[in-house]
């Protein structure tokens, strides 16, 4: 490749196709490379398999909701694939149509904690100084109130709708993303590439969106997956505790909370939801892991 | 060194003062009427003025706080309304009971986590590496619910070989208490082993990449002095400090836990005083969380100095 | 002690196992499924008690093959092919464990940094005795007395204190000497040294290799150097080998290879590498065109054919082997004879590999021609009508100063600093770590505010923080920094990167903005296909070109370049000191350059500033600065630098004890705790005055010109003072 200056108009014409061709092949490149790793394979087929049943569930089971004094606490049959509970309804179809609580709240909840977390993380990390010790101490403030307690607290006096877990789940959330964006634009507005973009003069939040921001998607996209996971998990363990959904919603962690009575009698009630919730949970992980993977390397 | 302790402690102070006025802020403030909230809907408005004069709840917001901060810190916690009981033997016997619970957890955990997630990172990529990964990442994702009802399930219904309920008789030994106790601990231990075993993992894997470590392999040193001297003192600052930062997760996994097992400790306390709106008790109580959390992170903060001979001397 | 680049020839013993053997050595990388060959062939002898030094550019395999001397490949390098013998001992057949006795006892490491060489969890003394407790069995104590003696014999003072202490609270100059201690304690058979002064100042450098050289008399140990640096090879190393893309191609005694290579690529290096004394206003530096050839990719024919400006149809059919030098007749007709399209691959009686016979070979058909190889860059650079102009200063330093706090201590990092600079000059900016030299062309450009004192741009002060200065002010004083990754967004494309540029700095839209990218990516000589690219598709020479079009994009006056081919190659840096001349002459600016690369400075520069503890202690021409009578320091600085001349041995000057602290600059002049002129109590006591040599150059001293002149220009060294 001498480096002379090459004709214009017909190698110009090439290299455009040439450069196309080389991005797209980039971003194929990480796509390729999320779907050669079986982690991320196998989480996305179960995460994906739950927002279908979250979606369609209803037109492939029987209703999660009818109630049959006849046939309580039936093991399961083939009548009944998964049993029945102790109203008389079908476990299955409760535990298909338990996703939706779940990953409604959760994403939510992960998409709000994202916003605010990276909002104050960016100014933070930017601006340093005074904003950042203090803002810093407030976040450490909220960090040392364990999430389940604080919601708790919250939730108890505040009343517990789906809105408002939503919200508190985000805003509990919003401290630690707040902590690794600042420690991401920390690392990015030492490099000289920072410096240039001050020495013309440009404006404090071009360099903070513009600049610094396009080279932080990476540990964001990680940090939201991690999220995800932690979202899914309180979520699910505040309807276990009797926050946010009422019956007769079929969310996994209700069920499980008013079935565990009959835990001894019947323990399909209780195992089908668990098992369900633990595989949502890890197949959300396993996404994670295999995007951390890809992204780190 | 003790500089650093005392240093980290009088830092404390201003962000306990912080805490606290959240925690009273959320409790107090936010729900607007406290008599109402801790009565009910159903109360009479006398009813509520009187619980309200009682508890000075119709006095000015800072004359409120600053009492209640002053009282707190002599120990002289109020008596629950709702159970009728004073506050402070109760948050202590319960977080006696929960830190009986939570040792047992953390003493089994932390060593097992820390050689698993060792190995892991001695052997990348390796058959072994995969299966620890893959089964700690499983197991500590599973909500403690999840895993509590399964392993009840399995080994309280099914086999009978533990016991259902986790609170041993009256009067039991301390074995006997663990005993009962190893069912509720499991998803505990669970939780922990993965972020633990995790950060180890990391922490071995980052160490190995360094030129240090090729530097001991060089000199001739046997593999043994090379793990034990130079890789673990040096990976192990990180899993220290994430254990520190555990104890947050570590609570609400006890709430969980003694929500599900009916065990008496700080966390049912806390859910039972939310259910009822005890609002003393639920002050109490996280603000004693929140000085256990600083605590424990003050603790890891002194075990990493301690590894760390750059941050112990500010070099 | 000379700094003479060792001429005589060790006697070696010709009965001893050669203490390294290495035939036919192939070593393949696995990357993502990738087979990636980085070592072919390599043939390499070196006998007990030799230095031998490799050389190369990065990526050229040096570490691979000192790593698979050692037998610490990573895991996904393998050994394909060949042997390695150390001491007559196959090292592949070793087991486990008689491998590690093995690294305890035979073969000794040195490493690039020294920092990151050494645990940082463990103390010094802790470190050093590891070896002795694991390796001879001693006990705590024996261990311990075993270690401060080897501390003492690489000269570390007080060795008691220095082993209770933990890595990061030494200095690099002595934590590279623990590392050496640990190499040597146990008297190995082999010494590997792996860039051991990269990264280290020019003086603490020196030191190392007079360590080095000393405790080599001492041991007979054969060592093996691996750098970019060829000064240093010319200074401690019998003899050389060249390595280019995994090859060798050119090998022989030390002398020979650097006054006669006979290697294109050889030749190339040298040429690129600016001499001392050399000036810009001389000639341009030589380049090597082209760049290096990705890992793994094979082709037939000579690896170095696409870059040869000797190239030839022959280079191109078949591989030329190692042959012995000079070539001549019979070995191109052979080479041609050989390369006929009739040829069998079965070795022919004429080509035995004449490894064995001559002293000196290259990997070359024509490496007799090599004396006379074609330039590959017009020789006239700069003319010195493009020189500074007369008229007023373009840009006015005076008295700044900033300092910075680190937890309770202050550090004064730029000192009561004044200078000036006129339009089209270049003032050159040298010192070492802690110097202040980056700290002060950072209050110059706004990025850091001077605590203190004003920087004037064309007459009028300008603002602290470039973020208050004027579009003007911002458009005529630009950066470009030194490391070639960081310095553009990796998120954006070029075009995008310089399209910002020109509409920041230069105003315009639409086509007068396209038009000028494009104008400003031919100035560089970046093809336009590459713009299209992100900055992670570019090399880094390609990169830093693009960050001077970025610096250049609002024509500006004053361009600060910080290190700028620093993190380059050798062949690359040449390539962009000419870029920097070259736009100087078209576009009348004025550069200040810093580097601590004094030849280059040199080179680059009309006028120099030399900096100490954040004082400028020396102004002048170039000429006159590097020349007596000058600041004792610039004096020391002088005589550390390797030289590749051979003719020249000039008497290496050391400096004693250690660079002081930025937070406790010593009283009265700041150079006293380490000159080797000092005169006495006044050098404690007293700042000392600016003198003045000749009109223009200036420095601080207490001894007058008169007196400096003629005793820096004495046949005797100077002998160090003690005080």
């Amino acid at each position: 490749m001498p480096e002379a200056v090459a004709g214009r108009t017909g190698q110009e014409i090439q290299a455009n196709a040439d450069a196309a061709l080389e991005r797209r092949w980039q971003r194929r490149y990480l796509v390729a490379a999320l779907l050669r790793s079986p982690t991320f394979i196998s989480g996305l087929v179960i995460v994906v398999f739950w927002v279908l049943m979250a979606l369609f569930s209803m037109h492939l089971t029987q209703s999660p909701f009818d109630v049959n004094p006849m046939s309580t606490l039936q093991a399961p049959s083939s009548a009944h694939w998964a049993g029945t509970d102790d109203l008389g309804r079908d476990v299955l179809a409760r535990t298909m149509a338990g996703a939706r609580t779940v990953l409604f709240i959760a994403p939510l909840a992960t998409i709000l904690a994202l916003l605010w977390g990276g909002i104050i993380g960016l100014i933070t990390g930017f601006y340093r100084g005074l904003i950042d010790e203090v803002i810093m101490r407030l976040v450490d403030v909220l960090l040392s109130l364990p999430v389940v307690i604080t919601s708790i607290l919250i939730l108890s006096l505040l009343g517990s709708s789906t809105a408002i877990v939503i919200v508190v789940i985000g805003v509990l959330f919003t401290p630690l993303v707040s902590r690794t964006v600042r420690s991401a634009v920390l690392r990015e507005r030492e490099r000289e590439y920072v410096m240039a973009s001050r020495l013309r003069g440009e404006r404090s939040w071009f360099v903070m969106v513009g600049e610094i921001l396009p080279n932080i998607t990476g540990p964001i996209i990680v940090e939201g997956t991690v999220r995800l996971g932690y979202a899914v998990f309180t979520a699910a363990t505040l309807s276990f505790l009797g926050y946010g959904l009422q019956p007769p919603s079929p969310d996994w962690g209700l069920t499980i909370a008013t079935e565990r009575v009959f835990v001894q009698l019947a323990p399909w009630t209780v195992m089908f939801p668990a098992i369900a919730l633990a595989s949502l949970v890890v197949g959300v992980n396993l996404i994670t892991d295999g995007l951390g993977r890809v992204f780190s390397k | 060194m003790m500089r650093l302790i005392v240093g980290r402690l009088v830092l404390m102070v201003p962000t306990l003062i912080l805490v606290s006025l959240l925690i009273f802020a959320l409790a107090e403030v936010l729900p607007g009427d406290v008599g109402r909230t801790i009565l009910g809907p159903f109360a009479t408005p006398q009813q509520v003025q009187g619980l309200d004069h009682q508890l000075g709840v119709d006095r000015p917001m800072v004359e409120r706080y600053s009492s209640w901060l002053g009282r707190f810190v002599t120990g002289n916690w109020g008596e629950s309304p709702v159970l009728q009981q004073r506050v402070f033997p109760l948050v202590l016997s319960a977080l006696a009971n929960s830190l009986l619970l939570a040792a047992l957890a953390l003493v089994i955990i932390i060593p097992t986590a820390i050689i698993l997630g060792v190995f892991a990172g001695l052997h990348r990529d390796s058959f072994f590496d995969r299966a620890i990964t893959i089964l700690t990442l499983s197991l500590t994702v599973i909500p403690e619910f999840v895993s509590g009802v399964i392993l009840l399930v399995i080994f309280a219904v099914s086999l009978k070989w533990l016991p259902v309920t986790a609170l041993a008789p009256q009067g039991s030994s301390i074995p006997t208490r663990l005993y009962y106790l190893i069912l509720p601990s499991i998803p505990l231990m669970f939780i922990e082993l993965g972020y633990i075993a995790r950060m180890a993992r990391v922490g071995t894997v980052e160490v190995l990449t360094m030129p240090y470590i090729r530097t001991a392999v060089l000199k001739g040193l046997p593999q043994r002095r090379v793990i034990m001297g130079h890789v673990l003192r040096n990976a192990m600052a990180p899993t220290v400090t994430v254990i520190g930062a555990q104890i947050g997760w570590l609570v609400g996994g006890l709430v969980v836990v003694e929500t599900l097992f009916g065990y008496p400790g700080l966390g049912k306390l806390l859910v039972d005083a939310a259910n009822t709106h005890d609002v003393l008790m639920l002050e109490a109580g996280v603000l004693v969380v929140a000085v256990l959390y600083m605590l424990s992170n003050l603790l890891a903060d002194v075990v990493v100095a301690l590894l760390s001979p750059s941050v112990r001397m500010g070099g | 002690m000379s700094d003479a680049p060792v001429q005589e020839v060790r006697q070696t013993d010709v009965s001893a196992p050669a203490a390294v053997d290495v035939r036919d050595l192939e070593v393949t990388f696995h990357r993502r499924g990738r087979d990636l060959p980085v070592l072919r062939g390599i043939e390499l002898r070196i006998e007990a008690g030799e230095a031998y030094g490799l050389v190369g550019e990065s990526g050229c395999g040096k570490t691979t093959l000192a790593m698979a001397v050692v037998r610490y490949l990573a895991a996904n390098g393998t050994v394909d092919a060949g042997s390695v013998l150390v001491g007559g001992q196959d090292v592949s057949t070793l087991s486990e464990e008689a491998l590690r006795k093995w690294h305890g006892e035979a073969v000794a490491m040195v490493y690039q940094d020294p920092a990151a060489a050494l645990s940082p969890a463990m103390r010094i003394g802790d470190q050093v005795g590891e070896v002795f407790r694991y390796h001879e069995g001693l006990s705590k104590v024996g261990a311990r007395a075993r270690a401060r003696e080897a501390l003492r014999s690489v000269a570390l003072p007080d060795p008691d204190a220095t082993m209770r202490r933990y890595p990061f609270e030494l200095s690099g100059g002595q934590q590279q000497r623990v590392v050496i201690a640990m190499a040597l304690a146990v008297n190995p058979r082999l010494l590997i040294l792996d860039e051991p002064t990269t990264g280290l100042d020019a003086t603490v450098e020196a030191e190392i290799l007079d360590l080095i050289e000393e405790l080599r008399g001492r041991l007979n140990a054969a060592i093996l150097l691996i750098t970019h640096n060829l000064g240093l090879v010319a200074r401690l190393c019998d003899r050389v080998g060249v390595l280019y893309a995994g090859r060798l191609v050119e090998e022989g005694p030390a002398r020979e290879i650097f006054t006669d290579p006979r290697h294109p690529y050889t030749m190339g290096l040298l040429r690129c590498v600016p001499r001392f004394g050399m000036n810009k206003t001389d000639a341009a530096l030589q380049t090597i065109p082209g760049t290096l050839p990705a890992l793994g990719e094979r082709k037939p024919g000579c690896i170095y054919a696409d870059r040869c400006p000797m190239v030839k149809s022959v280079c191109l059919r078949r591989e030329p082997d190692l042959l012995g030098c000079p070539g001549d007749a019979a070995a191109r007709a052979r080479a041609e004879a050989e390369a006929a399209p009739a040829d069998s691959q079965a070795a022919s009686p004429h080509n035995a590999n004449p490894v064995g016979e001559a002293a000196h070979h290259a990997r070359c058909y024509f490496s007799a021609e090599v004396p006379e190889m074609p330039l590959t860059t017009p020789v006239l650079a700069a003319t010195k009508e493009a020189g500074p102009e007369g008229g007023g200063d373009v840009l006015k330093i005076d008295t700044v100063r900033r300092s910075f706090r680190d937890g309770r201590k202050k550090l004064v990092a730029v000192h009561d600093v004044s200078l000036a600079l006129k339009r089209g000059e270049t003032f050159g900016l040298v010192g070492e770590s802690g110097s202040g030299k980056t700290t002060l062309a950072k209050c110059v450009t706004g990025l850091i505010a001077a605590d203190s004192g004003t920087v004037s741009f064309e007459g009028k002060r300008l603002r602290p923080t470039a973020g208050r200065r004027s579009q003007a002010a911002l458009r005529a004083i630009q950066m470009v920094f030194q490391n070639p990754d960081s310095t553009l967004n990796p998120a954006w494309s070029t075009r995008a990167i310089l399209t910002r540029a020109v509409r920041k700095l230069g105003g315009g839209s639409g086509s007068s903005v396209r038009a000028k990218v494009d104008e400003l990516a031919a100035d560089v000589r970046v093809e336009p296909r590459f713009l299209l690219q992100k900055p992670m598709d570019l090399s880094g020479g390609q990169k830093q070109r693009i960050a001077i079009a970025r610096a250049f994009a609002g024509d500006p006056t004053l361009v600060v370049c910080d290190e700028p081919a620093s993190a380059l190659d050798v062949s690359v840096q040449a390539s962009i000191l000419n870029l920097l001349v070259e736009l100087q002459a078209s576009e009348a600016v004025s550069y200040i350059f810093i580097s601590h690369d004094l030849a280059v400075v040199r080179y680059l520069s009309d006028r120099i500033g030399v900096m100490y503890l954040a004082e400028l202690i020396e102004v002048g021409s170039a000429e006159e600065v590097f020349k007596p009578p000058h600041h004792p320091y610039t004096e020391a600085l002088l005589s550390s630098i390797p030289t590749l001349d051979f003719d020249d041995p000039h008497q290496r000057i050391p400096l004693r004890g250690s660079m002081p602290s930025l937070s406790e600059p010593p009283s009265g002049c700041r150079f006293h705790t380490r000159c080797h002129r000092i005169l006495g109590d006044i050098c404690v006591e007293q700042e000392p005055p600016i003198q003045e040599a000749v009109t223009g150059h200036t420095y601080k001293c207490h001894i007058p010109p008169d007196e400096l002149l003629q005793l820096q220009t004495a046949t005797e060294p100077a002998a160090p003072i003690e005080v």
